[in-house]
């Protein structure tokens, strides 16, 4: 007896007092404060609940944050946004669990009037029982399904372990904070002390029920989880070097009737000498926004898989990640009523919106030398994976100041900078020698505006120091800009025929530009495979997408049906680097001499993984809303 | 603090005064063998208890002075009951010997059974008939099997056995927490209280009830008989509080129950402070 007792005997003996009536948990205090003081069953369960909703609000904010972090990539940018985000759920999760406790708590009351609760006191206390049990179930199932379609099921096993544990953690509190607030409801003004709780189940009666809360948990987990989910991680790629080096041209807004016509007539050599080579028809999609087509072109997954499904955005106030606006005139209104309320902002798509890698960012994983030039969704540049000039790049270097992630790696910077101003003046220079003798002057000023944009990227692309790259990307938007402004607006319809005729000509001198301006492109260096990635763009035509290869290794004045997903594999494959059985694409084999592919067969791996989380060091200006302001007065975003 | 608080000296002096006019003055062996215990000098905790919880239900506690003179004399005849030979065998009752010592075994029942029905009959003929029927209900529930008789039964099974933790709360509830949850929803019942109010006393009570409790057996391990007017080391014998948790948890926990006690008393905001120095009292008392 004089021996002290350890602090763990006294904590059991604490809890057995608690569970034989004695001292109180904190909860209990907490949810039956309003209790203490005589009021109607009614206000009794609409303060008690309101407690009920800030505990529920507490714990499900954060947990459901990280659930959503998970299920929209982007979103979370930092310790900040993962405050502000927890607020807005806690806040949600909070007024939606004190309405359902409300509701539980008066369904019990009409079930278990004053009168029962006195003459069957154990009724009552089975009820609240039974309201408690029934929340901790829904509250476990709710977060349970939450996690497995943020993350796919048992994704990775530590986590969501450790995520189930939380959950059940959270659920049980949650329906014991019901229970007793139902107890509470139901013993107000029944009687004396019929506010006193019934016995509490044990320590070990919790943990046993938490267990089992656990494995119901981590079955329904994998009952629901998809057949084919399985370890994230991804296998090392080996490459088998097929001695070629990859430059793709991706050129948005080619119509397939006007490349035919103009090649047809003798007009654009260079086009004309590359369509010589292998063809493939890309099946008609929907290419009216280009970030989601040109992201399912460098993925091969459809928008569904990658993630990026639409140029626009939306940023939550106080929140820098963002999350995807909705498509539709319900989204549309949804957004626009969200943005009146300043609960949201526009916002350009990011790289880390996207949930699958890249052709340049499968290179460069498999150790190739990878380069790319003003894709969409790029920005902030991975701090691993290559030469990365991002959509945002050519702002940056017009702007100067530190970087933001714009340019990686960032040693690239400075003297890309140095040689901007020569770079520019030359893009300049070649647009006005083009669009000069054009008499319309808005016309000649939208031409030689998106001429201007296509010839400083390709400069840019060619001035990029160091050794070629194995794979050098290179994404070119003046032909669809020149075309949306020319034939995309609304006034459209109302053109005369001769303006029109006018405008269709100067897209056709367009063409020619380009033709002048990527021949070098065009033609294949020694070992170099040069494929060029031509999609309609914004305005609406019939026409489809089209992949043309030059070079060694392929089947000349060969032609193939395909899609927009195949262009990724096609590319990968001629690297040497294997496909991801993953792909929805394939890799357009007949494209390739019958030697070519017999020598490099194709090779599979498991999948490519995720792509990476880090991004560039981000120290300067942020230029989100120049870059939506750049967009804007190109017509990608109203 | 281990010293009474300053206001109780008022609350004794008018409980002592009704148990002087109720408790019968004849010379008779049991008539005086009564008064021996139920007009001893003593804390009188449970029957302040009542007065403070009807002053704090709104009536003035010259009200309730009867219900707490009644839980007065059920706690004496407990006592006298208590110290029996073929109870716990108890030399020594608030400083003096006890009851069985000075007057014999058979007058000391008699005097406890006196007792029992003085405080029956005291509620009986002072309050109207509504409140006397609760009274006395809340009196032979606190007296019964699930009160004082339960508690001292369990309690004579357990001497000299290992019990569980349980069983010597079960014992704890029954001989000390059944009667000051009873003092407290009396005087709250006497102030015309009903619902919640009598809830939260009864909470109150409940865990002051056991606190007392557990400082008696801090008391018997290390008290000063001269201090406390009983002899120490008795329950050697007997599981107590103290062999479960030893000397500083049980403190701790005491201390805890007080607090739990305090809580209780949330509604009634400042009102109860007298109720909360009650509990301090209660959790650093040395007597």
């Amino acid at each position: 007896m004089t021996n002290e007792p350890r602090d763990t005997r006294v904590d059991e003996l604490r809890q057995q007092l608690r569970t034989l009536g004695y001292l109180d948990a904190g909860v209990d205090r907490f949810v039956l404060g309003p209790a203490r003081r005589s009021r109607t069953p009614i206000a009794l369960a609409g303060l008690a609940s309101v407690r009920v909703g800030i505990l529920a609000g507490i714990l499900l904010g954060p947990a459901a944050a990280i659930g959503l972090d998970a299920r929209l990539p982007g979103l979370v940018t930092g310790a900040r946004d993962a405050a502000v985000l927890a607020l807005y759920l806690g806040a949600l999760f909070g007024a939606a669990t004190t309405v359902v406790s409300l509701a539980v708590c008066l369904t019990a009351r009409l079930l278990v009037g004053p009168s029962t609760v006195r003459a069957r006191p154990g009724r009552a206390r089975t009820i609240a029982v039974g309201a408690g049990a029934l929340v901790s179930a829904a509250s476990l199932a709710y977060l349970t399904l939450w996690w497995r379609t943020a993350n796919t099921g048992w994704h990775a096993a530590g986590p969501t372990a450790l995520a189930l544990v939380l959950a059940v953690a959270i659920s049980l509190l949650l329906g014991h904070a019901v229970r007793i607030a139902t107890s509470g409801v139901l013993a107000a003004g029944a009687s004396q002390g019929a506010i006193a709780r019934g016995r509490e189940p044990s320590w070990r009666g919790t943990m046993a029920a938490a267990a089992l809360a656990f494995v119901a948990a981590a079955v329904l987990l994998v009952w629901t989880a998809p057949a084919d989910a399985a370890a994230d991680a991804a296998p090392p790629l080996t490459v088998v070097s097929t001695g070629l080096r990859v430059r793709v041209v991706a050129i948005d807004g080619v119509d397939e009737h006007v490349l035919q016509q103009l090649t047809g007539a003798g007009q654009l050599p260079a086009f004309t000498a590359l369509l010589r080579g292998a063809r493939a028809h890309l099946a008609a999609a929907d290419t009216r926004d280009p970030a989601r087509a040109w992201t399912t072109i460098a993925t091969g997954e459809p928008p569904a898989v990658h993630g990026v499904t639409a140029l626009e955005t939306r940023r939550v106030a106080g929140v820098q990640g963002r999350i995807a606006g909705g498509a539709g005139t319900a989204g549309d209104l949804v957004r626009a009523a969200t943005d009146l309320l300043r609960l949201t902002r526009p916002a350009i798509v990011r790289r880390d919106e996207r949930r699958v890698k890249t052709l340049w960012e499968v290179a460069a994983g498999a150790g190739l030398r990878a380069a790319v030039v003003n894709w969409w969704a790029s920005w902030p540049a991975p701090a691993t994976g290559g030469v990365v000039l991002t959509d945002r790049a050519i702002l940056r270097l017009e702007r100067g100041g530190p970087l933001d992630a714009e340019i990686a790696p960032a040693a690239l910077y400075d003297p890309l900078r140095r040689r901007w101003p020569a770079l520019r003046a030359e893009a300049v220079a070649r647009a006005a020698r083009a669009f000069d003798a054009i008499a319309d002057g808005p016309t000649a000023a939208v031409l030689k505006r998106s001429a201007e944009l296509d010839a400083t990227l390709a400069a840019v692309n060619a001035a990029l120091p160091g050794p070629p790259a194995d794979l050098d990307a290179l994404y070119l938007p003046g032909l669809d800009i020149a075309q949306h402004a020319l034939l995309g607006g609304s006034g459209e319809a109302a053109l005369a025929p001769s303006a029109l005729a006018a405008r269709l000509d100067a897209l056709r001198a367009y063409y020619a530009f380009l033709d002048g301006l990527l021949a070098p492109a065009f033609t294949p260096h020694e070992g170099e495979l040069v494929v060029v990635v031509m999609e309609p763009g914004r305005v609406d035509t019939p026409g489809r997408g089209l992949l043309a290869i030059a070079g060694p290794a392929v089947v000349v004045a060969t032609s193939v049906q395909a899609q927009a997903v195949d262009v990724a594999p096609t590319v990968v494959y001629a690297l040497g680097v294997p496909v991801s059985r993953e792909l929805t694409g394939h890799v357009l084999t007949s494209l390739f001499d019958p030697a070519f592919t017999q020598r490099y067969p194709e090779r599979f791996v498991a999948r490519y993984g995720r792509p990476s989380a880090h991004s560039e060091p981000r120290r300067g200006h942020p230029l989100d809303q120049e870059m939506l302001d750049r967009l804007k007065s190109l017509g990608y975003v109203r | 603090m281990s010293a009474l608080p300053r206001f109780f000296a008022d609350y004794q002096q008018r409980v002592s005064a009704e148990l002087h006019r109720i408790v019968p003055p004849g010379e008779a062996a049991v008539e005086r063998a009564m008064a021996y215990t139920a007009l001893a000098p003593s804390k009188q905790v449970r029957a302040v208890l009542t007065l403070l919880c009807a002053e704090l239900c709104g009536v003035d506690s010259a009200a309730a002075v009867p219900a707490a003179a009644a839980i007065e004399l059920v706690h004496s005849a407990s006592l006298i009951l208590d110290d029996l030979p073929s109870m716990d065998d108890a030399p020594l009752r608030r400083g003096r010997p006890a009851n069985h010592r000075e007057f014999g075994e058979s007058i000391a029942i008699l005097a406890a059974f006196a007792l029992l029905n003085l405080a029956y009959g005291t509620i009986a003929r002072r309050y109207e008939p509504p409140l006397a029927s609760r009274l006395a209900s809340l009196a032979s529930d606190a007296i019964g099997p699930a009160g004082l008789t339960g508690g001292q039964a369990l309690d004579l099974l357990a001497t000299e056995h290992q019990i569980t933790f349980e069983a010597l709360e079960r014992i704890h509830r029954g001989k000390t927490g059944a009667l000051f949850v009873a003092a407290a929803t009396a005087g709250a019942l006497v102030g015309g209280a009903a619902g919640e109010p009598v809830a939260a006393l009864a909470a109150y009570a409940k865990n002051l009830g056991l606190a007392f409790q557990i400082v008696d057996d801090l008391l018997d391990v290390e008290g000063d008989p001269a201090q406390t007017g009983k002899a120490v080391r008795e329950d050697a014998r007997k599981t107590t509080f103290v062999s479960f948790s030893g000397v500083a948890g049980a403190r701790q926990l005491a201390l805890e129950l007080c607090q739990t006690a305090d809580r209780a008393l949330a509604p009634f905001g400042g009102q109860a402070d007298r109720l909360r120095e009650l509990s301090a009292f209660v959790a650093s008392r040395r007597l």
